[in-house]
């Protein structure tokens, strides 16, 4: 421990100055030890030569960053919670879909469907809730990813992290997202029964096809003819007198889960086409070569 | 002196849209250092740089940048590590703060532990001197200081390839001298290809220039050279000279001729601008000098 030295002042010893540095003091030993150490420059220099600088380094970096990093935004914080990497809910974050105007105009169109439901009960108010729900993931994504929709396409079409990685990335979340609403709406409607959950398979089917369409033609273009082709769907199939759609039938419902499969398989061998505006990926040599 | 081996190489490059060639068999090399682009709107600049920066690919011809080969993923991707751009309109989450943007990008190149990914931001943020508003959010931001913002993104992870689309539009002359200070000084070691419509960011920067005309490559040289072009064929006069390509009345009140002399001309000393426009002829001078 320390003691006086041979002019009479104290000073911190080696033993107590290691107890120091390998954090075995308690408490008060160690504010005392600092108290002297800011006021001692020889016990300054004797500490010096036992510190860790790389230690140091992590804890100085550590603490910058603590201090400096400004908080992240509600919709990071929240997905951070939900368990989501630090990095990929920043990704998430800047999709310009899970904005709070998207949110709210899918809440909005299950509001009034189930209101419907609510004051009109029959068929025909089940089916346009089944008809509407498939229609508010494709309107998230159709505002997730892309030119003319993410700001920074371009600059991240540059960046080595896969744009297709990025695309299904948003396109989850969003799905994700809208899935959670809409199931929440269809418990609102109780006298859906059982058909509640018919909505689910479109729902996918349509989405991914969407993604897979969206690797021939623009995005916004693609999501535009899937909407489209499903109302039509829907319009065509609705039977009079006790209206109900093939649809939303067991026949209509296997159909679903297979242009999902088929949309995710197609998706899956051509995402190069995402990785650039155009012109690299599209040579029959690269597709051979990925599809192997 | 030596020239050093070239970073990128560019072969008869062809690229179009619908029947227009916005690149016409354009080759070229790179070398380390600031090489200016010159062009008029719609020479094909911003494409040029577009394919240099990955971001598509050209119909035929080859690029080779950094000894790789963008056609195959796996190098395009190593090429993408290696390489900052800098878009002519790079668009913001405007709810991000500056260090939220410069993050997100920092994410999109793969930069994923945490904190010396926060590190790099810093880091660049301090670079183009925007360290003291990294926490304001870029709606909040001049015009100026987003083009900073659109700059630091470009230096995370320290770039070997640089390429900058039109990075001087729209700032001040204080903010272009500074902008100068920071391309002068990353221009040492590494290959930086910018755009400009500003003859002067060429002259007081650039090693290299080369003049891209109407999708084909119309000079490639040292600026003097370009400037060089010129000599003899720039003279004052009290009137404007009606054989001249291009005039216009200067300052001084005497007017500043561009094209063939007459004899006995009252010759000036030709500057690399003077050149520009000698080399795009005609319309453009009218155009440029109007």
């Amino acid at each position: 421990m320390g003691g006086p030295d041979t002019t009479g002042a104290w000073h911190a010893d080696g033993a107590l100055l290691d107890a120091y540095n390998d954090q075995r003091l308690d408490a008060a030993a160690r504010w005392s030890v600092e108290a002297h150490l800011t006021s001692c420059a020889a016990c300054r220099r004797q500490a010096r030569a036992l510190v860790d600088l790389a230690r140091l380094e992590r804890v100085r970096a550590a603490l910058i960053d603590a201090v400096d990093v400004p908080r992240a935004g509600m919709v990071e914080r929240l997905l951070v919670r939900l368990g989501v990497a630090e990095h990929t809910a920043r990704l998430l974050a800047a999709t310009p879909a899970l904005r709070g105007s998207w949110l709210l105009a899918v809440a909005a169109a299950l509001g009034f469907a189930v209101a419907a439901g609510w004051t009109h009960p029959g068929q025909d108010a089940n089916l346009a809730f089944l008809g509407v729900a498939p229609l508010l993931p494709l309107a998230g994504i159709a505002v997730a990813y892309g030119p003319g929709v993410d700001p920074t396409y371009e600059i991240g079409l540059a960046a080595p992290l896969p744009s297709f990685r990025l695309l299904l990335l948003r396109a989850a979340a969003v799905l994700g997202t809208a899935t959670l609403l809409a199931a929440a709406a269809s418990l609102a409607l109780p006298q859906l029964g059982p058909g509640a959950a018919g909505w689910l398979l479109p729902s996918l089917g349509l989405t991914a096809s969407s993604l897979a369409l969206a690797t021939t033609i623009a995005p916004l273009r693609a999501i535009g003819i899937t909407a489209g082709a499903w109302i039509l769907a829907v319009v065509v199939t609705v039977m009079p007198p006790a209206p109900s759609s093939v649809l939303f039938a067991v026949t209509g419902q296997v159909a679903f889960a297979a242009l999902a499969l088929l949309g995710a398989a197609v998706l899956l061998v051509r995402r190069g086409r995402f990785e650039s505006d155009r012109g690299f990926d599209t040579t029959p040599r690269f597709a051979a070569r990925r599809l192997r | 002196m030596t020239t050093p081996a070239p970073t990128v190489r560019v072969r008869d490059l062809v690229m179009t849209f619908g029947r227009t060639r916005a690149l016409d068999g354009v080759t070229f090399d790179l070398v380390p250092g600031v090489t200016g682009l010159l062009g008029p709107n719609g020479a094909g600049k911003t494409t040029l740089l577009r394919v240099l920066a990955t971001v598509s690919a050209g119909d035929s011809g080859s690029v080779h940048a950094l000894g790789l080969d963008p056609r195959h993923t796996d190098q395009r991707l190593d090429l993408r590590g290696r390489l900052g751009y800098m878009p002519q309109e790079p668009g913001f989450h405007a709810r991000f703060t500056a260090f939220e943007f410069v993050d997100y990008v920092a994410i999109l190149k793969e930069l994923h532990q945490r904190r010396a990914r926060h590190q790099e931001v810093r880091r660049v943020l301090e670079l183009v001197g925007l360290g003291p508003v990294r926490g304001k959010q870029i709606k909040a931001l001049s015009g100026g200081m987003r083009r900073r913002v659109a700059l630091a993104q470009a230096l995370l992870g320290d770039p070997d390839l640089l390429v900058l689309d039109e990075p001087t539009a729209g700032l001040d002359p204080e903010q272009r001298l500074r902008f100068r200070e920071l391309v002068s000084r990353l221009g040492e070691g590494r290959t930086v290809l910018l755009s400009t419509h500003q003859t002067e960011d060429v002259v007081a920067l650039a090693r290299h220039v080369m003049v891209l005309h109407l999708g084909r490559l119309r000079f490639a040289g040292a600026p003097l050279e370009l400037a060089g072009l010129a000599r003899g064929h720039v003279w004052q006069s009290q009137e404007r000279d009606p054989g001249a390509l291009a005039a216009w009345r200067t300052g001084t009140g005497q007017h500043r001729n561009i094209g063939d002399p007459p004899a006995g001309a009252d010759l000036l000393e030709a500057t690399l601008e003077d050149g520009y426009l000698l080399l795009l002829g005609g319309d453009q001078v009218e155009e440029a000098a109007a």
